[in-house]
């Protein structure tokens, strides 16, 4: 399947902006649909590849990955246009619901429903653990970083700025001694 | 002057979002929530709530906080402050990356990355189901449902949210 890059700032910023806009339930499906299947912009390989480097990096995946491509085809401003087309939408939505949801919030029933929400949301979170575990879950010596973060930083409410250089340091060390 | 200090902790936050949003719940909630006071954990887990469930990256669950805290100014500083260092990052990294594709240390990096990004996203997880750190066995409930349904199903996580909204109105 070829591949073909944007052709102007304006096809990139509209591909980031669909994106955005329709990422109900998750981003990343939906980047993988505009960006491989749709607009055919990059290869499925190609995808991945990005898709690693930007779990690698810090800051919210999909973002940094407008960042990277739009970099790759127009230079910082292919960054800037697809940042701000990824974002646009899915912003001002999320200040419009949280703005109506201001004059629901008093009542009870309504509150009910959001804490539910929040629970599911954070079961969601463990979900996601879970399945990033699976390819470490044999590996003690990993298990034993995942239970010592979630002491210090879930139970022990420990800041993470305190936690993430030891952690690191370990885990470096582990993973370089093949350990982990 | 709030919205500086807010885009400050964000930004540094931002840098430690290894494994994205996440990773960095536990902090957030520590320090605006326990530390700082600035909101309290029923309006946390609002936002998050609210972010979850609309379109868009979990990211602008920062951006919900920052609104509760200092209104649209606080929305706009914590968005900024949460991408824009990362961004930077990502900008210069790209490149560096792809030339260091074969070297080693990119392995190992990334098998040391995976247990601490974990560790943090099930503390996230859990900070969120655990108000003030006292068990609430009908928030545990729905968690292990949406976290079962997620581990063992591929449909959409609106629908578990959606499912926790109904046995939150019933349970809670």
């Amino acid at each position: 399947m070829p591949v073909t890059p944007p052709s102007s700032l304006r096809e990139l910023f509209l591909g980031f902006l669909s994106i955005g806009a329709r990422s109900f339930g998750g981003v990343m499906p939906w980047a993988h649909r505009v960006l491989v299947e749709e607009r055919r912009w990059i290869s499925e390989e190609d995808f991945t590849s990005v898709v690693g480097l930007c779990q690698f990096l810090p800051g919210p995946n999909v973002g940094n990955a407008s960042i990277v491509l739009g970099r790759r085809w127009f230079g910082l401003k292919g960054s800037i246009v697809a940042f701000l087309g990824f974002f646009g939408l899915p912003f001002v939505w999320v200040l419009a619901l949280a703005a109506l949801y201001a004059d629901f919030a008093a009542d009870p029933m309504v509150k009910r429903v959001v804490v539910g929400v929040a629970a599911a949301g954070a079961g969601l979170f463990i979900g996601t653990a879970i399945k990033l575990a699976k390819p470490i879950a044999r590996k003690p010596a990993a298990l034993a970083i995942v239970a010592g973060c979630f002491i210090a930083v879930g139970l022990g409410r420990v800041s993470m700025l305190l936690v993430i250089p030891v952690a690191a340091a370990i885990s470096y060390f582990l993973s370089y001694k093949k350990i982990i | 002057m709030i919205l500086v200090e807010l885009g400050l902790f964000f930004s540094l936050l931002s840098l430690l979002s290894v494994g994205g949003m996440p990773s960095v719940i536990p902090e957030m909630h520590r320090y605006v929530v326990e530390q700082r006071a600035w909101i309290s954990h029923d309006d946390f887990i609002e936002m998050f709530a609210l972010g979850q469930a609309a379109p868009g990256p979990n990211v602008l669950i920062s951006s919900l906080i920052g609104w509760k805290i200092a209104g649209v100014p606080g929305a706009f500083v914590t968005l900024a402050a949460m991408c824009g260092p990362a961004a930077v990052i990502s900008y210069y990294v790209a490149g560096v990356w792809e030339r260091m594709k074969d070297r080693p240390w990119r392995a190992i990096a990334q098998r040391a990355m995976a247990p601490m990004v974990v560790g943090l996203i099930l503390s996230g997880g859990f900070v969120l189901a655990t108000p003030g750190n006292s068990p609430d066995w009908r928030l545990w409930l729905i968690a292990a449902m949406s976290a079962t349904g997620m581990v063992a199903t591929k449909l959409n996580p609106l629908w578990f949210l959606a499912a926790g909204g109904i046995l939150g109105a019933i349970l809670l």
